[in-house]
């Protein structure tokens, strides 16, 4: 939201401008970012391809600073930007909307794909709702997978606070329960997914990139820190603009930004595959406000924000320099 | 205060609102990115090509380079059948420049055979190549980025750069699988104002 004061200050600034015949060239020229240090989150995972890819792009934007701070994906990583150790992060919608709804300063600027998670599953589960009384394997409570599997189980009537028996473990452990059938479950996100098909682990019961709904929405969305966003707004634009960029380059060359991710020390096939399963180009077609007020809904039947996916949107989203940037980058 | 609020939409529509590059949506015109990054960089035919030697025209910069096998191939393509489109505007109103990322290979003699290749009219296309460090500071201060792998091959962002006459950039296209029509829309759009 623009204050009074800064409104009063630009319409002067563009009346003034038009008076003294100065073009559009003059106002519209973008200057550059606020700060040269941006700071990023760096998971274990890959599905936050773009991120480290974007890291060239970043430095042609004007960041001649670029740090990546390691975090767990999930609610850690909202609260690492929540609390300042980064600027601006991709995460899983999910927990940014949990701490939103806990009053974290954060930001939601825009999505970046759908499809990370797949649910892996033991003969004896078919469908989400046979996990009820069982085992399901995820990195910790609050992480990614444990929100996005609370909310799945949400949909179908089932409570994940008391209907499921939560292992937690890291994920080559909990890929290794699976196999050996310790675990009835597992949800994973990439390069999991991509190394248990690979080795033939499981089966798969939801794809959260081919089944609907939540093929239809972004699970994956950049947020902010809500201080940074306010004081470099075009420090945040043109940090936005990179990962946007990046993104349509894992779409569109996934063996060029394979490698780009492999040089920062992931497996080169199993971050291939990740870019091939993952519609990356999604970013101008599906509707970020939708995404958070889909994602809003499920964490409320799963009890885990009170907060309506309204007040949601109106205090933790702002969505403009998405869509200045759906204007000027075409593909 | 309702009165002093009116008077500054009332200016802001009177002076602003074609000066801020957000106004697209509104008049339909493409966004204001900002000047276009400026450059200076030598041709297929060994001429020195500055950006602002073109002003006045509508200019479209990309950067490819001549050992790139798949996808650089299609980009040229694609833009050798706008150039087609163009029609007598293509050269004296509407140019072209595809910037080499791959400077020490694209020799002016490689690009020349690359262009002909593709059917490039030269009397609005100019393929220019310059020392390495030149041609990655385009490239950064276009916002794509290129990276070498090895002699002949180098990881880089397509985007294609669309330039009005002013020396302003308007839009930029990711990839190569954009539509042809929309870009040619854009070009005669920018020719238009």
């Amino acid at each position: 939201m623009i204050s009074r004061r800064q409104f009063v200050k630009d319409a002067a600034l563009a009346g003034a401008a038009g008076a003294l015949g100065y073009g559009r060239e003059l106002l519209a020229a973008e200057p550059p970012p606020e700060t040269t240090r941006i700071r990023l989150i760096e998971i274990t995972g890959i599905c936050i391809a773009p991120q480290y890819v974007a890291r060239d792009l970043l430095h042609g934007e004007g960041f001649t600073d670029v740090q990546y701070f390691k975090a767990v994906a999930g609610i850690a990583t909202a609260k690492a930007v929540a609390a300042g150790n980064a600027d601006i992060s991709i995460n899983f919608v999910a927990p940014f909307l949990i701490q939103l709804d806990a009053g974290d300063p954060i930001i939601l600027l825009g999505g970046i794909h759908a499809g990370c998670f797949v649910l892996f599953g033991t003969e004896r589960v078919r469908a989400v709702r046979d996990l009820k009384g069982k085992t399901v394997g995820v990195q910790a409570l609050g992480s990614s997978q444990h929100v996005f599997l609370a909310s799945m189980m949400a949909h179908v009537g089932l409570d994940a606070k008391k209907d499921v028996n939560w292992a937690t473990h890291p994920s080559s452990e909990s890929m290794r329960l699976l196999a050996e059938g310790k675990i009835d479950a597992f949800l994973g996100f990439p390069p999991d997914p991509q190394e248990l098909r690979a080795k033939k682990i499981g089966r798969v019961i939801v794809d959260s990139g081919k089944d609907r709904p939540w093929s239809q929405y972004f699970c994956c969305m950049v947020g902010g820190n809500r201080d940074f966003v306010r004081k470099h707004p075009v420090a945040t634009k043109r940090a936005l603009r990179a990962i946007l960029k990046a993104s349509n380059l894992c779409a569109l060359e996934p063996q060029r930004a394979a490698r780009l991710i492999a040089d920062r020390g992931y497996d080169y096939d199993y971050s291939l595959e990740t870019l091939k399963d993952i519609p990356y180009d999604k970013w101008r077609d599906y509707d970020a406000e939708d995404s958070v007020r889909f994602y809003a809904l499920r964490l409320q039947e799963a009890g885990m924000i009170k907060s309506s996916p309204q007040k949601i949107i109106a205090k933790g989203t702002d969505f403009r320099f998405l869509n200045e940037l759906r204007k000027e980058l075409k593909a | 205060m309702i009165f002093l609020r009116g008077f500054l939409v009332a200016t802001l529509a009177l002076f602003g609102a074609q000066a801020w590059g957000h106004a697209a949506k509104a008049s339909g015109r493409l966004p204001m990115i900002g000047a276009a990054p400026a450059f200076a960089l030598t041709s297929q035919a060994g001429d020195r090509v500055a950006l602002a030697d073109l002003r006045g025209k509508v200019i479209a910069v990309t950067f490819i380079y001549a050992t790139c096998k798949d996808t650089c191939p299609v980009l040229t393509a694609k833009m050798a059948m706008i150039q087609r489109k163009l029609g007598a505007d293509f050269g004296p109103r509407v140019r072209f420049a595809s910037i080499t990322v791959e400077p020490e290979v694209d020799t002016p003699a490689v690009l020349k055979a690359y262009a002909d290749a593709h059917s490039a009219d030269l009397a609005g296309w100019s393929f220019l190549t310059g020392p390495s460090a030149e041609i990655q500071d385009v490239v950064k201060r276009y916002g794509a980025f290129a990276k070498r792998v090895k002699p002949g091959d180098v990881d880089h962002l397509f985007l294609t750069s669309l330039i009005d006459r002013k020396g302003m950039l308007r839009v930029q296209y990711l990839g190569y699988r954009f539509d042809p029509d929309e870009m040619l829309r854009d070009l005669r759009a920018l020719l238009r104002e």
